[in-house]
């Protein structure tokens, strides 16, 4: 479980990222943060695995103050996927490239091996296995970041801005690996301001703007409230749009999928 | 390391320092840096670094101007050390009052150039640097090469910045291990840093190439660079003042530390 106690946090430049965050996360949830760009998403998720400390009040990772104890083994428990976390390689291999977090936390070879090998296999990059991290495709490179964080098998995955410069396919592909990591147990957090993404995953979701979270709920919920989405510079989902314009039918804005909408408006409609 | 580069980059202001031609701040600090190169005295250095505290003063950037110099202490250390090393394995010598000594004029010299550069790059900015470039016949292609390294040096600061923490992220512990191994730890940072480097310097040869950077040979400016009656005259008494500087080294004989 992560606790955010009234969490402040400014940034060396005079910049007030958090201005008292207040927030828990159960482990097995998913969650999205949202908001626009400087809202404090990524500053948020720095704080999970204690890269940033917060300036005032404090945050607890499964009851370990995140000021008490270092980076690394805060990273056990909560692997972050960075936005760009593709130019962060360095290896000759990818085999490699997954086995150096495994080998800084000590991991035995043999167990190496077969993490290096399952993460492979999870992310579909098993052909790849001994080319270099630079040659792959930019989907391929999202994947891998995922693998890397997902071999020593962390309790929570953070992601960040996980979409940005991916085709349909590769989010489609996202989603899945979304659902079947949090099947597996793990708390699963995502910073997006891509709201289809989220709008398919239908997390609970936090939304944020100007260092507070203003509105903490269910996407069907969130997600269907247009005028604090646009307060919060994002644009609703499509299919709410449609709804929100079918009062006339006496539909309500609704988040769901665009067949259970065309029966609802056939029905309407004879 | 941040400290450092916020005092190589410019700071607006509207003082007299920032309002004169660049090419006059360029004199001044290449001249304060020869004064500092011919002299070794103590007293001298410990003058030319009082004139630049001053005219940071003026220019209302002192307290980063200082930061600057603080922040080199490590660098400056190790000129020092290195000197010292170097003294010692010269045939002959051995570690006495003299040898420190010179090796502590020696780094003592490097905050004189330290402070003489961040004086200028402090009040200039890059533009104004590449107008007194090209003005004084350099060819743009130079300028613009030194005008983007000094553009992108902050951004690869934050860049270096988001690959430790993406490094840490991934278990690595920068902190501990003695010196070999404390080396090695930074190959996960530093290889990411090169290649990124190299990406963005194709990826900005080909988005200038794009705007026809090099179709002509002469450049011209919306702002031409002018000099002032202000500029000459500071501009005659800085070359005064280190014609005074040259008269003393060779003829007076000086008697101080």
């Amino acid at each position: 479980m992560i606790v955010f106690e009234n969490v402040e946090y400014v940034y060396p430049n005079g910049f007030k990222a958090l201005r008292g965050v207040n927030l828990e996360i159960e482990s097995g949830e998913i969650v999205a943060l949202m908001g626009e760009n400087g809202a404090g998403k990524t500053t948020l998720l720095k704080h999970l695995n204690g890269l940033l400390k917060p300036f005032s009040g404090r945050v607890l990772v499964d009851g370990v103050d995140t000021r008490r104890t270092t980076v690394a083994s805060l990273s056990r428990k909560v692997g972050i996927v960075f936005q760009n976390a593709e130019e962060m390689f360095f290896s000759p291999t990818i085999y490699e490239e997954i086995a150096f977090a495994l080998n800084n936390f000590r991991y035995p070879e043999d167990i190496i091996q077969k993490r290096v090998g399952w993460a492979l296999k999870f992310m579909e990059l098993e052909e790849y296995r001994d080319k270099s991290p630079f040659l792959l495709s930019g989907g391929e490179k999202k994947r891998l970041a995922l693998a890397i964080i997902l071999a020593w098998s962390p309790e929570v995955v953070a992601l960040d801005e996980p979409t940005v410069g991916q085709d349909i396919l590769q989010k489609e592909k996202m989603i899945q690996i979304i659902r079947q990591a949090n099947q597996q147990g793990k708390t699963i957090i995502i910073s997006s301001h891509d709201v289809e993404f989220i709008a398919d995953i239908k997390p609970r979701i936090i939304l944020m703007s100007k260092g507070r979270i203003v509105k903490d709920g269910p996407a069907e919920e969130v997600l269907t409230d247009i005028p604090l989405l646009q307060e919060c510079s994002l644009l609703p989902p499509q299919i709410v749009s449609l709804t929100s314009r079918l009062d006339f039918l006496g539909i309500r804005p609704k988040l769901a999928g665009p067949e259970e909408i065309a029966v609802e408006i056939a029905r309407r409609l004879k | 390391m941040s400290t450092i580069l916020r005092g190589l980059q410019f700071y607006p202001g509207k003082t007299v320092i920032h309002k004169l031609d660049p090419r006059v701040k360029l004199v001044i600090s290449l001249l304060l840096m020869m004064t500092a190169a011919i002299y070794l005295e103590v007293t001298i250095i410990t003058i030319v670094v009082a004139v630049e505290a001053l005219l940071s003063i003026i220019a209302k950037v002192f307290s980063r101007w200082a930061r600057t110099v603080y922040g080199a202490a490590p660098l400056i250390i190790l000129v020092f050390l290195l000197n010292v090393l170097f003294k010692l394995s010269m045939p002959g010598q051995s570690l006495g009052f003299q040898s420190i000594y010179e090796a502590l004029q020696l780094a003592y010299r490097l905050v004189a150039f330290l402070a003489s550069f961040s004086i200028f790059f402090l009040t200039t900015t890059p533009e104004e640097l590449g107008m007194a470039l090209t003005k004084m016949k350099v060819p743009y292609m130079y300028t613009f090469a030194f005008i983007s390294a000094i553009r992108f040096t902050p951004i690869l600061a934050e860049e270096l910045q988001s690959i430790i923490d993406a490094q840490k992220s991934r278990g690595l512990e920068l902190e501990k291990g003695n010196m070999i191994t404390r080396l090695r730890r930074y190959i996960p940072i530093l290889i990411p840093l090169m290649v990124n480097v190299l990406r963005r310097s194709y990826e900005l040869a080909e988005a200038i190439e794009v705007k026809c950077f090099g179709a002509k040979k002469n450049r011209t400016y919306l702002r031409e660079l002018k000099m002032t009656k202000r500029d000459l005259t500071v501009l005659s008494i800085s070359i005064t003042l280190f014609t005074l500087a040259i008269y003393v080294k060779l003829f007076v004989k000086l008697n101080i530390p």
